[in-house]
């Protein structure tokens, strides 16, 4: 008998019915991410129905997804598939299973709404960077967009960052406390 | 006349900013009034939601929240920012215990779903109308071959209910050809251009933008049209971001309609692919 645990946490953690998958490919052969991946979509989906956690939370596939959602929509058995991944990547992180530059990028750009109310795009970028230790790989797009106006250089500040700071803190509160 | 509440997100008011100049020009000549949100904060875009569905939730209930003391539907340009306030605002409205969840954090800010959320394609059909689109244009854009190219946030919903076909949408390409452009069909209309990827994994943008430029120019297109600001930023950064393939312009959706109506567009150096040649294919009509 195969092993439920991980399938019955990643539904739960998910809401979505991942059992229900039949192993058609679809999900596989619409995804634009593919060469990008290590193992296939519908591979990671049958991973999970086995119980293969680690391969799962350890595999480049949750990373390199796009969130563009053509597996989703595509899926006949009605499985958000790329919800499924996004799920997936809480728990690697959780665990400090996988750490990527996509949740590198994602928590600095958060840090920036959070400080600022919207994104100050300069800085999570240079912030993001700075953490690579890389700060000359992009440089020419850096300089076409502050050439063409297209790169804010200063920070936008909402009025009332107070309560949006003060709203994101109850969250946290509440979600600590269950 | 109708006047929407309008929510520019981050984008549209920095590596966007002419697609506001842009919008807020043709919106002006079909009487639609625009009120910009106040005070309005992110939606937290591809980043939050990966890191925490309630946080993402809670981002766009604030903004919801103040627009719907102003009871005006909720106009985003931004195709992130569509797809994220639409998400949060229809699920609350029948998801009760989600809704009361990010009441209990947005206090005293309190929102229900009541408004509706629309992008730049559904207020030009729903507010102005091909019919009209087609008697009010000045210039004759026969002479324009474009491919729509309509990104993946924007129909692909799930969960919700999505205000064109999920994979063949069709909407932006009717108010296309009631401006009189020659609208290619392509197979490329949704496929992704590598999202938030450009900067931690810049190969990957390349490519996949790549292969959507090569596929508009392999179908005869002058430009691909967009709505979404990080589909056009992507596809006219190809350059800038070390590829050395062909490229076309890639225009927004409203600058089409600029194009129509006046013969010429705001943000015209404000594209990194020169989008001059676009130009010289208008005709008086």
């Amino acid at each position: 008998m195969d092993d439920l645990t991980f399938l019955k946490e990643m539904e739960r953690e998910s809401a979505e019915q991942i059992s229900a998958c039949y192993q058609c490919y679809r999900c596989t052969t619409g995804c634009p991410a593919l060469p990008e991946m290590d193992i296939v979509p519908h591979r990671v989906i049958r991973y999970i129905m086995l119980g293969e956690r680690d391969k799962v939370l350890a595999s480049r596939t949750i990373w390199s997804c796009l969130q563009c959602y053509t597996c989703s929509v595509r899926c006949p058995n009605d499985i958000h598939i790329g919800h499924v991944f996004d799920t997936a990547r809480k728990i690697a992180v959780r665990e400090n299973k996988a750490l990527s530059d996509v949740w590198t990028f994602d928590t600095l750009f958060l840090d920036s709404v959070r400080k600022h109310g919207r994104l100050y795009e300069m800085e999570a970028i240079m912030r993001y960077k700075l953490k690579k230790k890389d700060l000359f790989s992009d440089t020419r797009m850096g300089l076409d967009m502050m050439r063409k106006g297209r790169m804010a250089l200063l920070p936008h500040n909402i009025k009332d960052k107070k309560g949006l700071q003060r709203a994101l803190g109850r969250l946290a509160q509440k979600a600590r406390e269950t | 006349m109708v006047t929407l509440t309008y929510y520019p997100g981050c984008s549209l008011k920095t590596g966007s900013k002419f697609y506001e100049a842009s919008i807020q020009k043709v919106f002006s000549t079909y009487g639609i009034g625009l009120r910009e949100l106040p005070d309005w904060s992110c939606c937290g875009a591809s980043a939050a939601h990966t890191i925490d569905e309630d946080v993402a939730h809670v981002l766009v209930a604030r903004n919801l929240a103040i627009a719907e003391k102003q009871e005006l539907n909720f106009f985003a340009p931004c195709s992130a920012c569509y797809s994220r306030s639409k998400i949060t605002n229809d699920t609350i409205r029948s998801d009760i215990s989600l809704q009361d969840r990010l009441n209990d954090a947005i206090a005293p800010l309190e929102c229900t779903g009541s408004l509706e959320i629309k992008n730049i394609i559904e207020v030009l059909d729903d507010h102005v109308g091909v019919s009209v689109i087609a008697k009010k244009k000045r210039f004759d854009l026969s002479a324009l071959r474009v491919v729509p190219y309509y990104g993946c946030v924007l129909t692909r919903l799930m969960r919700v209910k999505p205000f064109d076909d999920r994979e063949n949408p069709r909407s932006m390409d009717g108010l296309l050809e009631a401006l009189g452009a020659t609208v290619l069909d392509w197979p490329f209309k949704m496929e992704c251009c590598g999202a938030a990827k450009t900067l931690t994994d810049k190969e990957m943008t390349v490519r996949l933008s790549e292969r959507i430029m090569a596929r508009a120019i392999g179908a005869g297109a002058d430009a691909i049209v967009t709505p979404c600001p990080l589909c056009q930023m992507n596809l006219d950064l190809l350059p800038s971001l070390g590829s050395t393939i062909p490229v076309i312009p890639t225009l927004f959706l409203s600058e089409v309609f600029e194009l129509a109506l006046y013969g010429r567009m705001i943000g015209l150096s404000s594209h990194f692919v020169p989008a001059e040649t676009v130009v010289t294919k208008i005709k008086e009509a």
